[in-house]
């Protein structure tokens, strides 16, 4: 540190570490501590220790398939946008395109147009006039309009499409910081296409594979907005009941509880990530 | 003369390492003083020590009487030019200059004089809109020391301003940089890696080794007496013989040397005692190189294993009936190009000087 | 000429395959992006549809959607809203964003990489967490709620506008701040002088950034908005729980366009990757 820098530094830092502290982190740690409460139709919360809360939530078989049903489509939404990410990825990072710049933008930009205008677009795709059926049926392959919307396909599609963009961004940083000669050297080596994408790329990349699942899997796990959308009441996720326990039910305690599983969710993973990413540096 | 800068047992630690220190020295009124050493010596630690960009662990560091160990760079009295200048890019030469006149809030009219006088000094007269980016290297250069010498700082500090001049410019800059100094008569501390430039331009030079002072001393006085080995070998080529302290007088010790026979040497005899082991250093110029025995018969019988052309010298190796080899150049004059190679010569090592041998 | 013969096929074959799988690698990605881009593509197109109802293809042209969000005061009153607030949170973020940046740039050494993920800590908490926990503290505390919201937002900016302004003051050499404080600039005044100009696209990005961020926000909205501080995506999300007409396809089209234009400003002054960290 540079002489007399202490005193400064620490000013700089005042701001973000207040704002962290009391406006994050303690209003979490707060709302976490609640879930061991009591509930009160009157109070916000009756500060009596009880398990109660967790004990509904694992208990009854609603709430059991909600958590079953966020986990599923959260490891499957990570799935599909590793599935399609992947090459998209892979093409960005190697492609000698002029074109790069605007297609690099054109995975961004619709990321910054936010959750509701993409959630939208998906309402107009797949109802029951939407493009999807229309063409099915002008192709003749059905004969009137399938239920897509409030079904957990309708879901999965949307999310997929929403979160993609963050499978992609730690995807192309591992792949395009791959040194290029690695690649040549397998193929110097007598290795063919397949067999470099399999032994040399895709080892290589599993930093920004572990990094783009645990980020997707994560921001899936706490949607609200999409799945109220286009699952309807049919298609529950936690983030949609805790968002439903709080303002209609004011159950502040058992929503505690159930975010409490979220985050749980989301610790996993993250030591999962670090767990796999460490076994990959050593 | 007075010491216009002053640092007393300065220590600075990075970590667990030691950066530099303990550090002694002064700088006079008006001299021209440079920290000389090979990278990593911590001579640009101690330069940031005297500018406050770092503060040391221990010791003091006074400017004119008043101690600054603890002050902000900001409000010490020092110009000080960067390596790679670091002319604020965003600024056209005359803001970048004006720079320090107008943290010190001088009157703007005052500013635009000063700015230009000071333009003139370092020989870049009316440069003032351009931007840094349409100097040249020797330009910007000159640039940065404006910037330095116009808030007219009770001490100049270089960083080893001319490493990133090609070589020709490099050695003009030496003496413009030089001659300035002594225009405006200001104390500098000069930062270099380069044994040359410490040599032309400074009144004295510190040499530096792994974060200590090997030697203070003026070039002359470091070229002709080192007093470690380090500060033999770091200036100038050098043989160095092992020998045993024959006798001693006063500080100067006949030395029984490896290569065979006693010579006198100068040096700080007065630590030594008779039997000690030393090393004798002798410049390979200061080597004679006889075709024939000389009369008293004290010089060293050697046969010519090798000899380079380099232009206005002649460098020789040459070895002794013991197997020691020594190195001596020579003037390319006919004397000395009719020494063939593998021809039996004579030398004389009349002047030598005396090492302690490290262990 | 045997062995010739044998090798002629091969090599073709090879050509053969590898053509292949260009096309089919060529194919892929445009498969990928028409997914990326189509419902963007589609609200565009809808908006523009003169019937009430979300059909694609349209059956006409008809500006008439725009007329009825332009007459309608609660989009036009959630639209200002969220403009006057994405630009509060924009400044709030920026402002704090570049105060840490420059620390963790310029004072953190080693412990670096800690302070910049500890930095960027609300893109992996859920933003549903970080809201309901927001709104929990303010029953309890005495702290307007319109505060809370602003609070939010500047939060969930925060990661982008510091990723963003650490890369530029990546490319700012510190021997010019210490140049500057040698000629007796104060650290503030060097921040001033120095290093504000010299980052300064990349100040305005992150400015635009965290506007986008924040206009484009739901869930930090979904529990903090309320009466006449309701952002516009939360007004078209309650709007769309009821009924659905290409009122909204013309909203979000203007929306899309604003934010594309500024988006193309950032990508202009320094390229959205450095702020996505890619």
């Amino acid at each position: 540190m540079r002489a007399g820098g202490g005193i400064f530094a620490a000013t700089l830092f005042t701001p973000i570490t207040v704002l962290y502290l009391s406006f994050l982190l303690a209003p979490i740690g707060f709302f976490l501590v609640m879930s061991v409460f009591r509930y009160s139709p009157m109070e916000l919360y009756i500060p009596a220790v009880t398990a109660d809360n967790f004990v509904r939530l694992l208990g009854e078989e609603h709430y059991r398939n909600i958590i079953f049903r966020t986990l599923r489509i959260a490891a499957l939404t990570a799935f599909f946008s590793l599935l399609l990410g992947y090459p998209l990825a892979y093409f960005l990072a190697r492609t000698g395109s002029i074109w790069r710049g605007v297609l690099m933008f054109l995975v961004i930009a619709p990321l910054m147009t936010g959750v509701i205008v993409r959630t939208y677009g998906w309402i107009v795709l797949l109802g029951s006039e939407g493009t999807v059926n229309v063409t099915l049926m002008w192709l003749g392959l059905i004969d009137r309009p399938i239920k897509i919307l409030e079904t957990e396909v309708a879901v999965l599609v949307a999310l997929v499409h929403i979160l993609m963009p963050y499978m992609v961004f730690p995807l192309f940083s591992s792949l395009a910081g791959q040194d290029p000669d690695v690649e040549r050297a397998a193929a110097t080596l007598g290795a063919g296409r397949w067999r470099i994408f399999f032994e040399v790329t895709l080892p290589l990349s599993r930093a920004g594979i572990l990094m783009g699942s645990a980020l997707v899997f994560t921001l899936t796990a706490g949607a609200v907005v999409t799945p109220a959308l286009l699952g309807g009441t049919k298609v529950q996720m936690l983030g949609q009941t805790i968002y439903d326990l709080v303002l209609s039910t004011l159950n502040w305690p058992f929503a505690s509880a159930i975010a409490f599983v979220l985050v749980l969710c989301q610790f996993s993973i993250i030591f999962l990530y670090f767990k796999g990413g460490r076994r990959r540096a050593g | 003369m007075s010491a216009v800068l002053e640092l007393r047992r300065v220590l600075k630690r990075f970590g667990e390492t030691l950066g530099v220190g303990p550090v002694d020295f002064e700088v006079q009124e008006g001299e021209f003083l440079t920290l000389l050493g090979p990278s990593g010596c911590g001579k640009t630690t101690t330069l940031h020590i005297v500018a406050g960009l770092l503060h040391p662990d221990e010791g003091t560091v006074t400017l004119g009487g008043r101690d600054i160990t603890r002050l902000d760079p900001q409000h010490r009295d020092m110009g000080l030019v960067f390596q790679n200048y670091a002319l604020f890019p965003h600024k056209t030469v005359f803001d970048n200059v004006a720079f320090g006149l107008r943290m010190r809030k001088v009157a703007q009219s005052k500013i635009r004089d000063r700015v230009s006088r000071m333009l003139e000094v370092v020989g870049l007269p009316g440069v003032e809109a351009r931007q840094p980016h349409q100097l040249s290297g020797g330009q910007r250069q000159r640039v940065a020391l404006a910037r330095a010498l116009v808030i007219e700082p009770s001490l100049l500090l270089l960083d080893e301003p001319l490493s990133n001049l090609d070589a020709v410019l490099r050695k003009r800059m030496r003496h413009e940089l030089r001659e300035i100094q002594q225009r405006l008569g200001i104390a500098t501390v000069f930062v270099t890696h380069d044994q040359d430039e410490a040599f032309e331009m400074s009144d004295r030079v510190i040499l530096m080794n792994v974060g200590h002072i090997e030697q203070v001393a003026t070039p002359e006085e470091l070229y002709n007496s080192p007093t470690s080995r380090f500060a033999a070998e770091f200036i100038g080529e050098v043989n160095l013989i092992d020998g045993t302290v024959a006798s001693l007088i006063g500080d100067s010790a006949v030395v029984e040397a490896a290569l065979g026979g006693r010579y006198a040497a100068r040096g700080d005899g007065g630590a030594l005692g008779v039997g000690d082991k030393v090393l004798l250093m002798v410049r390979p110029e200061r080597i004679g190189i006889e075709t024939s025995p000389s009369a008293n018969g004290e010089a060293v019988e050697a046969t010519v294993a090798n000899r380079v052309f380099s232009g206005n010298t002649l460098i020789f190796t040459l070895r002794t009936a013991s197997g020691i080899e020594l190195t001596a150049s020579k003037p390319s004059t006919a004397q000395y190009r009719d020494i063939a190679p593998q021809s039996t010569v004579w030398l004389d090592l009349g002047d030598c000087r005396l090492l302690p041998r490290e262990t | 000429m045997p062995d010739s013969n044998k090798t002629v096929p091969s090599a073709m074959h090879l050509k053969a395959s590898s053509a292949a799988a260009r096309y089919g690698m060529g194919f892929l990605i445009t498969a990928i992006y028409a997914f990326l881009l189509a419902p963007v593509l589609i609200i565009v197109f809808t908006s523009f549809n003169p019937t009430n109802a979300n059909t694609f293809p349209p059956t006409g042209f008809s500006l008439r959607w725009y007329g009825t969000f332009l007459e309608t005061s609660g989009f036009t009153d959630a639209f200002r809203f969220s403009m006057w607030l994405g630009a509060i949170a924009a400044v709030g973020a920026t402002v704090i964003g570049f105060l840490s940046a420059y620390a963790i740039v310029r004072f953190l050494g080693r412990r670096r990489e800690a302070g910049q993920s500890l930095a960027l800590l609300p893109v992996m908490i859920p933003h549903i967490l970080i809201s309901i926990s927001l709104l929990l503290a303010l029953t309890i505390v005495p702290f307007p709620e319109l505060g809370g919201l602003i609070v939010g937002h500047i939060i969930i900016c925060l990661p982008f506008t510091i990723a963003g302004i650490t890369a530029s003051l990546e490319g700012v050499d510190e021997q010019l701040e210490l140049a500057a404080m040698t000629l007796g600039a104060s650290r503030l005044r060097t921040l001033w002088e120095v290093v504000i100009p010299l980052i300064a696209p990349g100040l305005l990005s992150a400015l635009i950034f965290a506007f986008i961020v924040s206009f484009g926000d739901v869930y930090i909205a979904l529990f903090l908005s309320g009466p006449g501080r309701t952002t516009l995506p939360i007004e078209i999300f309650s709007y769309m729980q009821w009924e659905s007409t290409p009122v909204v396809a013309a909203i979000t089209t203007v929306q899309i366009l604003m934010i594309v234009a500024l988006g193309l400003v950032v990508e202009r002054l320094v390229g959205l990757r450095k702020i996505m960290r890619v």
